[in-house]
């Protein structure tokens, strides 16, 4: 790679092709880029009309430097020939595997491999045969006799496996569905960005553009890392700027959005404070109750502040998520802090309980939730049912006359979060417990030994050992917990009927979030409150992180 | 060496496996289509479907279509349906989904597929959600084609859901003449109040179905049989209802009151005749306590038999025909008005205004809604036929139990007046729902007075229709 031998001819010739490729490509996207913008794409949104200008742009700019670059032999065009065109080209396999209806294929997938499955048993089979090979001590003709029949059994098997899967039919139907012009367009664009890939990436080309193994290393990070970064990029960087810009529109996810500037930030952000003359005065009487709704009040003697909203649910749905995460999160990293601390004792049978108490963060929140929904029942549920067991039993014993509450766990505006927070806690703690138990794991023995030398009891060690030590680990869970709270959605969503509850003392962000872009058609304001709600939850973390540094504890 | 090779070339072969497998789906489809339009050919009973089109030679056309099953039971009902509609109607292929995983419900999953592009060609949606769909250009008007089909008229079905699958929002009205045809309903349905009647003899309260026959099932003979039950014990209740904006709007309807004004243009929740229906509901949970805690399903207390009377639809029928102690159903009691103030639920099937076949599923439409197709889903004990036809309705009643069907027929005569359930072509439904309900929640759980609610509820309320 680092001698710098003179190209032959064909490697010149090749070069000079991919050179002129290069070229073509340029042209091809910048013509791209003008078809966008001369009406011929009236069905297309102006949002996507932009993306695909950008990234056409960019693909001709880059393909035009990298012409230049590679008829400079400089590495540096073929790096760049090596993106675009690999890029281009998974687009197309892509593209090819749509069109052949393969994702949707994928749906019966279940179905159609499951009967496939026992054949793929004989492959299996067949290959576990051929492997017995060393195990022969007649080594010569035993060897070869039983990878024959291995192999033999392998092609058997596979041969039934596409046999149950109807895949002559399958294959017939999808090179049916490629004999169409998209089909056939993404089919060439394969070959074409393949063989283009092949012209820069074979050795002879690599040398002659005086590539080193430090380039090398580079492009093979990139290729080994591109399966993730463009998954990432597809399924998460894009619909992410994707929510950012339909929070500035009217979207409805149907239609086609208007850009509406601010005004859905406006119009979460639209609150008023106004006194109150009286506790009884209505919302009405001092704000214009055509914009303005009543969030609370807060009362003093005979005077008051009323606070009004634009958008009432979303300030209720954010109180009660900041209610929902000043509980949840202690009450799932406290307990776990002292649990943990207890299973980390050398006592029989403390995997067992590891176990145990991780089973809640594995288990399906839907299930658990339809779980606590029974247990939560206010009339046959089986809290209420030992309650009542209780008191009577204390009733009797003692002959008192204590009443029973026959809590309405989820039904009661009163008690309704809260039941939420105790099945979150309880869901999160084993998780969190598993954390804190790796981190008590990380702390060295002597120290507690010295600890003991010096006469320390069970307390001041946990106080002045474990504590300090465990900081990263309890940032780190604190820091998760309160991020994993803020976005609670599914147990409110399960357990409640209607999921806003009584009086809306249950609706959250995410629920909130969900009702606007789902069921009310109204995406474009989902996705402003999905900008709030990360702009609320990054700012919690960052007072965190800056909390975490400030900490003498952790500095200790 | 030649070993990992060996197990490259294994683990190559499994994900090729997959491609093949997931290739070979479709062509499964494909090829077991005509397989089921022979046996349904033999088997299927004449019905009466319209022909999608005249030329039987002409290429098949591939149709999807969906709605929703509450069951395993309903899903091999419409499987067969489908099956059998696929070999009446000519040219076409049917494909039928269910629709709703325990990932996505059926609305969420139907709306993202509509708006990527994907949704069936023809599906189910509940009544309330016509406008939305239909305002949104979402569904296909299929007024041209249902004038232009011989012997289809929309008189066939029950008024109520026609009114608002007929409604034109650029006129204002409705009616076979209005322009507009939206879809046509898959059944209806309507409230009863399913009966234990293990616990009211043994209160040795009155018969509810005696006191409707003899015309003296009003709200205070209601209340007597919930007082009657109660007393039975601490765990024993007179009444249960889900929390919804169904079980709670009866008994706003029965006091002449309801949740919109008369052309469903602005809030009606304040009324004097909404508060005193809301005002008699609440004094069953917080003054009588005779109904279980608003907010609780009461579904399990009832199955447990600890329910005199829960207010459910005839969906509810399934289920309860497993319970061990005797039960039927009365109708709704009458109200102040003289009437229950019952709903008439229904969902219709719609055809997906990017349909590559409107012809084809408008004739799916139709075929999917004759009395025999209706017949099949209403045996199950689900629901009513949606087509008045007294042959449907005869067929109705003998899906026993419960002896007393009548009750629900009840529920669905004219002279009952019931409310159709119906989407707000002047403002959004679904956000409607999402102020009234936690408010009323409120109400009857006794956190919020009846005072306080009619003072602010339409302040909030009528913001969500169009100025």
């Amino acid at each position: 790679m680092s001698e710098h031998q003179k190209p032959d001819t064909l490697t010149n010739l090749i070069l000079r092709i991919a050179m002129i490729w290069r070229g073509v490509f340029t042209v091809v996207a910048a013509a791209g880029v003008i078809t966008v913008w001369s009406g011929r794409l009236p069905e297309v949104p102006l949002w996507q009309k932009i993306l695909l200008s950008l990234v056409l742009s960019i693909a001709a700019g880059f393909s035009a430097f990298g012409a230049v670059e590679i008829a400079r032999r400089n590495h540096r065009g073929r790096m760049i020939s090596l993106v675009i065109d690999y890029l281009a080209f998974v687009a197309c396999a892509v593209m090819t595997l749509n069109i052949g209806e393969v994702f949707i294929g994928i749906d019966a997938l279940a179905e159609t491999f499951g009967r496939g499955i026992p054949y793929l048993g004989i492959v299996l089979a067949g290959y576990l045969l051929s492997s017995m090979d060393e195990y022969s001590v007649r080594k010569q003709t035993s060897e070869q006799s039983l990878k024959q029949v291995g192999r033999w059994v392998m092609i058997f098997g596979f041969i039934l496996f596409l046999w149950q899967v109807d895949t002559i039919n399958g294959v017939l139907y999808f090179l049916g569905k490629l004999a169409q012009p998209a089909g056939l367009i993404s089919v060439a664009g394969m070959l074409i960005f393949g063989a283009a890939l092949w012209t820069v990436w074979r050795q002879p080309s690599a040398a002659a553009m005086h590539v080193k193994t430090n380039h090398e290393q580079v492009i093979s990070g990139w290729l080994f890392l591109s399966p993730n970064l463009i998954g990432f990029l597809i399924f998460f960087a894009g619909p992410l700027l994707l929510s950012f810009y339909f929070s500035f529109t009217d979207s409805d996810a149907f239609n086609t959005p208007n850009w509406i500037g601010l005004d859905n930030y406006a119009k979460i952000l639209n609150i008023k404070f106004v006194t109150l003359s009286s506790p009884t005065q209505l919302a009405k009487e001092v704000v214009d109750i055509k914009i303005y709704d009543e969030v609370g009040r807060m009362m003093f003697g005979s005077w008051g502040i009323l606070f009004a909203a634009a958008d009432k649910f979303f300030w209720l749905a954010l109180r009660n998520t900041l209610t929902f995460v000043l509980f949840a999160v202690p009450f799932s990293v406290v307990p776990a802090l002292i649990l943990s601390n207890v299973l980390n004792s050398k006592l029989p049978g403390m995997k067992f309980y590891r176990a145990i108490y991780f089973m809640p963060s594995i288990a399906a929140v839907v299930g658990i939730s339809l779980v606590w929904q029974w247990l939560y029942n206010a009339t046959i549920g089986y809290i209420n049912y030992f309650i009542t067991l209780g008191i009577e039993f204390w009733n009797n014993l003692f002959n008192l006359a204590i009443v029973d509450p026959k809590i309405q766990w989820v039904s009661d505006e009163k008690t309704a979060l809260f039941a939420v927070i105790l099945i979150a806690a309880w869901q999160t703690m084993g998780f969190n417990t598993v954390l804190f138990l790796a981190g008590l794991q990380n702390i060295p023995g002597e120290l507690y030994e010295a600890a003991t030398v010096d006469g320390a009891g069970a307390w001041d060690k946990f106080w002045g050992i474990t504590l300090p030590l465990l900081a990263p680990t309890t940032f780190y869970v604190v820091s998760t917990t309160t991020i994993q709270a803020m976005q609670v959605f599914e147990q409110v969503f399960i357990l409640m009927n209607p999921p806003e509850g009584p009086n809306n003392s249950t609706i959250t962000l995410v629920l909130y979030l969900y009702r606007s872009g789902f069921q009310n058609f109204k995406q474009g304001y989902a996705s402003a409150i999905a900008w709030v709600l990360f702009i609320v939850i990054f700012g919690l973390t960052l007072i965190q992180f800056q909390r975490q540094r400030q900490s003498s504890i952790y500095e200790s | 060496m030649k070993k990992n090779v060996l197990f490259k070339a294994f683990s190559l072969l499994v994900i090729l496996s997959f491609a093949l497998a997931a290739c070979g789906a479709p062509a499964t489809v494909a090829t077991e289509a005509p397989a089921a339009e022979e046996s349904a050919a033999t088997e299927a009973p004449a019905v009466e479907a319209p022909a999608a089109t005249e030329a039987p030679m002409m290429e098949e056309v591939a149709i999807r279509w969906r709605t929703r099953p509450d069951n395993q039971e309903e899903i091999d009902v419409y499987s067969n349906i489908s099956t059998e509609l696929d070999a009446e109607l000519n040219g076409v292929t049917l494909t039928y989904e269910p629709g709703g995983t325990e990932g996505a419900n059926y609305q969420d999953q139907l709306r993202s597929e509509v708006a990527a592009g994907t949704a069936p060609d023809v599906f189910w949606i509940p009544g309330t959600d016509v406008a939305d769909f239909a305002t949104r250009g979402l569904i296909l008007n299929m007024n041209d084609m249902a004038t232009a089909t011989d012997g289809f008229s929309v008189e066939d079905f029950y008024a109520g859901p026609m009114g608002h699958l007929t409604f034109n929002p650029d006129t204002a009205t409705f009616g076979a003449d209005s322009g507009a045809l939206w879809g046509l309903p898959r059944d209806v349905s309507t409230f009863a109040l399913y009966l234990n009647m293990d616990l009211i003899n043994e209160a040795g309260a009155p018969d509810p179905r005696e006191l409707a026959k003899e015309g003296k099932w009003d709200w205070d003979a209601f209340l007597d049989v919930a007082q009657k039950t109660r007393a039975l014990g601490a765990d024993v209740y007179g009444y249960g209802a889900s929390a919804w904006w169904g079980p709670y709007g009866v008994w706003l309807n029965a006091a002449n009151g309801g949740f919109f004004n008369a052309d469903r243009t602005a809030c009606a929740l304040n009324t004097p005749e909404s508060l005193a229906g809301l005002d008699f509901q609440r004094s069953l949970y917080q003054d009588f306590d005779v109904a279980t805690p608003y907010g609780e399903d009461p579904e399990p207390t009832f199955r447990a038999g600890k329910v005199a009377m829960f207010q459910n639809g005839r969906w509810a029928t399934p289920g309860v025909r497993t319970v061990e102690f005797e039960w039927d159903v009365v109708e709704l009691p009458a109200g102040p008005s003289g009437t229950a103030g019952n709903w008439l639920f229904w969902g219709a099937y719609v055809v997906n205004a990017k349909t590559e076949h409107p012809e084809e599923a408008w004739a799916l439409v139709q075929a999917l809604t004759t009395a025999q197709t209706q017949g099949k889903v209403a045996a199950l004990g689900a629901n009513i036929p949606s087509r008045v036809s007294q042959e449907a309705l005869d067929a109705f009643l003998t899906f026993t139990p419960p002896a007393n069907n009548q009750a629900f027929l009840n529920g669905i005569a004219a002279d009952a007046n019931p409310t159709a359930e119906g989407p707000l072509w002047a403002g959004s439904w679904p956000e409607y729902d999402q102020i009234m309900g936690p408010a009323i929640q409120g109400v009857l759980t006794g956190a919020t007075t009846v005072e306080d609610f009619g003072a602010t509820i339409c302040d909030s309320a009528d913001k969500v229709f169009v100025k």
